[in-house]
This record gives C-alpha cells, sequence and structure tokens, in this order.
C-alpha cells in the first residue's frame, strides 16, 4: 500500500473506532460539527483549490441549504432526506444562475470574490428579513432529526452517536466523490482553468462550462453540510449564510492546503477544536486564534497536509 | 481546407492584419513571413478564435469560424501553438498530454465519459495514455516525460507546445514560431518532426523568421508586410521578389539604426 493510501486507512480506522474511547458527548458533539464543517470545506476545494475561483458564495450554499431543508419539510411536506435533495436542487439552480452571470462575465479572481459575495449578502438580507418564512434575524428551532434506512427499519438519529456515525459517513461520502471528480477528466479541466486558462481554452475546454460545474457541485455538498448541520444544532439563523463563515471555510482549506482532496478535513478538525482547547476568556482566545491562522499561513504556505507530505516525501527520496 | 477572405484586424488606430485573403489546402505546408510586427501572430490567432477579426471572413470545410471561441475552433480540427510557450506551471509533460488529450476522449466517449467516474469506460483513458506515449517518443521528450513545466528547457517548453497541440488530433495544425530561440540541433529535429506529422497527412501552417528552415520545409509561402499580404507563391519564388527582401532589409535596416 502506499503511504498516503495507508494514512487514509489508519485515519477511517481511527475515526471509526473513537466513540469506543472517546464517551464524552461534549466531545463527540464538536467532532461532529468539525466532520460537518469539514464535509463544507472540502467541498470548497474544488472550487476554490481545484478550480482557482475565489467563491464567496459558499456559506450561502451552506445556508440555504439549512432554511430550504426545513421549508422542504415544513411547507412542502417532505421527508427529511426527499427535502435535503429539494434543498440540493435549489441551491443547484441559483448556482447555475449566478454562476452564468460571473462566468459569461469572465469575472476573475476579486471580482469574482466580490460579485459572488454581494449575491450571498442578498441571500443573508433575505434570510433576515422575509420574516413569514425564515423568522428572521431570531431564526428557526428545527426540531427535525432524519433517520436513516427503510420504513419500519428506521433508525432514527437522534443522540450525539448516531450524529457521529452519520457526520462521518457524509463526510467519507463528500471526499469519495470529490476525489472521483477530481482524478479524472473532470478534474484535469478544472486544474488546468486554475493554471492557464487560455491555454485550455485551446486545448478544447470550454472554460465556461466546466467552472459552472465546479462550483455547481460545490454548492450543492455545502448544502447538504448545512442541512445538517443545522439539524444537529437545532437551529439556524441567517448568521449561517455570513461572510465571516465564508472566510472561516477559506481559512480551513487554506490551513489544510488546497492542492489535495482530503486535507482541508485538517483544517476544519483544527479550526473547530482550537477554541475548545484554548481555555482563557473571549477575547484572549480570539486574539490566539487569530495569530495562529496568520503565523500558519504565512509559514505554511500549502497549508498542514502539503506540508508534512513534502517533508515526508523529501525524508524518504 | 481553409479559406481566408478580406480579414482586417484593426487595433484601435493600428491596422495589424489589412485585408488578407488565402486558401490552404489539404496536405499543404505553409509558410508565412514578415518582420516583427507584420501581424503574423495576430493573422493565426484569428483563425484560432483567440482574436475576433474586425472585417473578413475564415471558412474551415464550408463553416464559418467567425465567432467561435478556442475551445471550438480546436474541435472543429485547428490546433495552434502559442509564439511564447502556454504551460500548466506546476504540471508534469505527460500531465500536459493527459490535458491535452480532453477532446480525444470526449470523441472517443461521449457520453460514456460520465462512467469514469465510477470506474467504468476505462478504455477511454488508456487511448489517451498511448496517444501521450507516441507524441512523446514523435517529439523527443522522452526523457522529460515526468520533468515539470517549470524545470524545462526552452527548446523542450516549445517542443511540448507541439505536443499538446498533436494530442487535439488536428488536421490543420498552425504553429507560431516554433523554430525560434531553439539551437540548431533541435530545429533538425523540429524539421523532422514537422516532415513525420506532413507524412500522416497533417497540413501545416508555419510562421518562423528562419527563412532558410522554412524554405526547405515548405510547399508554398505568404509574406506579411505592416498587416498586408505582398507574396504568395513557392518558397523559392516569394523569397527572390525584391519586395519581400526589401520588408526584411528595412526590418533589420530600421534595427541596425536603432541599435
Ligand atoms: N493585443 C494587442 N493589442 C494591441 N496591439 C497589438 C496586439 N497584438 C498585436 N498588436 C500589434 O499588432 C501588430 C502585429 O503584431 P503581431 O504580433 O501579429 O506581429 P508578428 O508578425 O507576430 O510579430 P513578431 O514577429 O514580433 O511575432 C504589432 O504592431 C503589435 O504591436
Ligand atoms: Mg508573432
Amino acid at each position: 500500500m502506499t503511504r498516503p493510501r495507508l494514512l487514509t486507512v489508519a485515519a477511517i480506522a481511527v475515526a471509526v473506532m473513537l466513540p469506543l474511547v472517546v464517551k464524552s458527548d461534549l466531545t463527540l458533539t464538536i467532532l461532529v460539527f468539525s466532520f460537518l464543517l469539514a464535509m463544507l470545506a472540502v467541498s470548497f476545494n474544488l472550487i476554490f483549490g481545484f478550480t482557482g475561483q475565489l467563491s464567496m458564495f459558499h456559506a450561502a450554499a451552506y445556508g440555504i441549504g439549512a432554511y430550504a431543508t426545513h421549508i422542504g419539510m415544513r411547507d412542502l411536506g417532505l421527508a427529511f432526506w426527499p427535502a435535503v435533495g429539494f434543498a440540493m436542487a435549489l441551491v443547484t439552480v441559483l448556482s447555475a444562475i449566478i454562476g452564468t452571470i460571473c462566468f459569461r462575465f469572465r469575472l476573475k479572481a476579486f471580482y469574482f470574490a466580490v460579485v459572488t459575495l454581494a449575491f450571498a449578502e442578498m441571500a443573508r438580507l433575505v434570510a433576515a428579513n422575509w420574516h413569514g418564512v425564515t423568522n428572521g434575524t431570531l431564526g428557526l428551532t428545527l426540531t427535525a432529526k432524519p433517520s436513516i434506512g427503510w420504513p419500519g427499519h428506521a433508525i432514527a438519529i437522534d443522540n450525539t452517536l448516531a450524529w457521529y456515525y452519520l457526520s462521518l459517513t457524509a463526510l467519507a461520502m463528500t471526499i469519495v466523490v470529490c476525489s472521483r471528480c477530481v482524478h479524472s477528466w473532470m478534474g484535469r479541466c478544472f486544474v488546468a482553468i486554475r493554471l492557464n486558462d487560455a491555454l485550455g481554452d485551446a486545448l478544447g475546454i470550454d472554460i465556461f462550462r466546466y467552472k459552472l460545474l465546479s462550483f455547481c457541485i460545490a454548492n450543492a455538498i455545502a448544502a447538504i453540510a448545512g442541512a445538517l448541520y443545522a439539524h444537529f444544532l437545532g437551529y439556524v439563523d441567517p448568521s449561517f449564510l455570513s461572510v465571516d463563515q465564508s472566510l472561516a471555510i477559506v481559512a480551513m482549506v487554506l490551513l489544510g492546503g488546497k492542492g489535495r482532496v482530503a486535507a482541508p478535513v485538517v483544517g476544519a478538525i483544527f479550526l473547530t477544536l482550537l477554541p475548545h482547547l484554548i481555555h482563557f476568556n473571549a477575547e484572549v482566545r480570539a486574539i490566539i486564534y487569530g495569530s495562529i491562522l496568520i503565523l500558519v499561513i504565512l509559514l505554511l504556505p500549502k497549508g498542514i497536509v502539503g506540508t508534512a507530505a513534502e517533508w515526508s516525501r523529501r525524508r524518504h527520496a | 481546407m481553409l479559406e481566408v477572405e478580406h480579414l482586417t484586424k484593426r487595433f484601435g488606430g493600428l491596422t495589424a492584419v489589412a485585408d488578407v485573403s488565402f486558401a490552404i489546402a489539404q496536405g499543404e505546408i505553409v509558410a508565412v513571413f514578415g518582420p516583427n510586427g507584420s501581424g503574423k501572430t495576430t493573422l493565426l490567432s484569428m483563425i484560432a478564435g483567440v482574436l475576433a477579426p474586425t472585417a473578413g471572413m475564415i471558412r474551415y470545410r464550408g463553416t464559418s469560424l467567425v465567432g467561435l471561441p478556442p475551445n471550438r475552433v480546436v474541435a472543429l480540427g485547428i490546433a495552434k501553438t502559442f509564439q511564447n510557450p502556454q504551460l500548466f506551471e506546476e504540471l508534469t509533460v505527460v500531465e500536459h498530454l493527459r490535458i491535452a488529450g480532453h477532446l480525444m476522449l470526449k470523441r472517443r466517449l461521449g457520453w460514456r465519459r460520465l462512467l469514469t467516474l465510477f470506474g467504468g469506460a476505462t478504455d477511454g483513458e488508456r487511448t489517451v495514455d498511448a496517444r501521450a506515449d507516441r507524441v512523446v517518443a514523435l517529439c523527443r521528450l522522452d526523457r522529460a516525460r515526468d520533468t515539470i513545466a517549470a524545470d524545462l528547457s526552452y527548446g523542450q517548453e516549445k517542443m511540448l507546445g507541439v505536443a499538446m497541440a498533436l494530442m487535439c488530433e488536428p488536421e490543420l495544425l498552425l504553429l507560431d514560431e516554433p523554430a525560434s530561440g531553439l539551437g540548431h540541433g533541435e530545429v533538425t529535429e523540429l524539421e523532422r518532426v514537422l516532415r513525420d506529422l506532413r507524412d500522416q497527412g497533417t497540413t501545416l501552417c508555419i510562421i518562423d523568421h528562419q527563412v532558410k528552415f522554412l524554405g526547405r520545409l515548405a510547399d508554398r509561402a505568404i509574406s506579411l508586410q505592416h498587416g498586408a499580404k505582398i507574396a504568395d507563391g513557392p518558397p523559392q519564388d516569394v523569397l527572390s521578389r525584391p519586395e519581400v527582401i526589401a520588408a526584411y532589409l528595412g526590418a533589420s535596416h530600421a534595427a541596425d539604426t536603432a541599435a
């Protein structure tokens, strides 16, 4: 077995066995949050790390996914998973519209970031002001819990342990889907767009189509992550769609490393655990958190995983 | 095969290509020369869809190319290399060729490309890899196969440009100064590669300054000056015309006085 594969198997084994050792509900809860945020970061890596487009709409897709799942259940009478499907479909359609606008106008780098940010803010304002549907800034309490299995043989996901395995599975599936995309002709098109889109165009790659595809897939996965996160938390409010949330996702990807499918998992877990590991008052904690982030990004431009991989390659070369 | 009629490109007040008309027949090797700034690159860029013509017509096998983006033009069978090598910095030679195999895979598999995402239709990738191997051998890039682009020599960069164009399975290949900046040995290699290509039925249109190199290779030559076509015919004839010599001498005179 190759080293990366060995590490992957080891990581999966540890994650699956962990609840046998860790009994603390609080620890498991934090891990569920970090797995779901990792899912968000891994999907963001598709559009940001591979395709090279700094989307500021990712948190909006996540928040819309959370709201739309609830609305699908409440107003359309759907069950949990069909409602998640509805949320994904809605986010995909919105992404196709926003992506078409941005990519047809060939918005690049900061222009793309600013325009997607404007769309995300629009979505946040709708969530904050459409009281009848979203309950405004007070947010919504979500009591529905998903279940797994067939009618009659369904396991309710109603305790932290069940959520732990559900979120772990969702994260694993996200990694598999993204990895299949990235290690195929599709991923080659994404990388070509990031590295030299004029050359990609000359080689027959429809730049517009593949940018749009990358944007839609990433956002659709973010919608699932949002649906799960909000229903585990039991709550959703407009802050899900905030700029802060988008920046946190960027930080997770930069910290983990952008060139590899699963690297953002490390960044997501690190940044989710960190605030809980530092036992100071809020201001000191914010400063420590910020400093660590800045230092790591300055000192490890390839992220934790990228740097570790390079280091181990050099040691074994 | 390719017809260009009254093609014109203006950049603001500057006319880079002025009312140029010519045709390329299947199997020909056509040379385009002219001094610096005479509009050669602009001409090929318009054919490849990189630049939009200000006026005029470009037809390939009866279909108009005007308004098509580069990816559509190359899908029709016209590939172009860049004067300044365009590469994917951090990727190896083979990875470049796999990306350039995009159209091949699309043509071979069609909708079955979706199956590759689930581990199916592996024959497509194998065909691309097999062609990449042949192209690597043809372009003498064997030893650089796993070298990343940033570490290639200038000659290898140029060859990789040709190799990527070949992965697109072009019927008409447009080469923008493939020989400039190459050493003497490399030029001889390139000439052999281009002859091989012609023998396999690829039509070539080549820009170059090295009049000798193109004189040996080409069936026909077109000469540009200030964006206008000043000669079109067998290379020997074109190169001996007084106006062509004047265009080159004028340019070198200008260079001399500037230096
Ligand atoms: N994108 C552009 N914008 C403005 N002017 C341009 C542009 N591209 C080319 N030109 C001008 O058009 C003229 C023709 O340029 P072109 O690159 O086609 O010449 P060339 O024959 O390829 O020259 P060289 O031998 O130096 O490659 C030049 O005067 C150049 O400055
Ligand atoms: Mg030129």
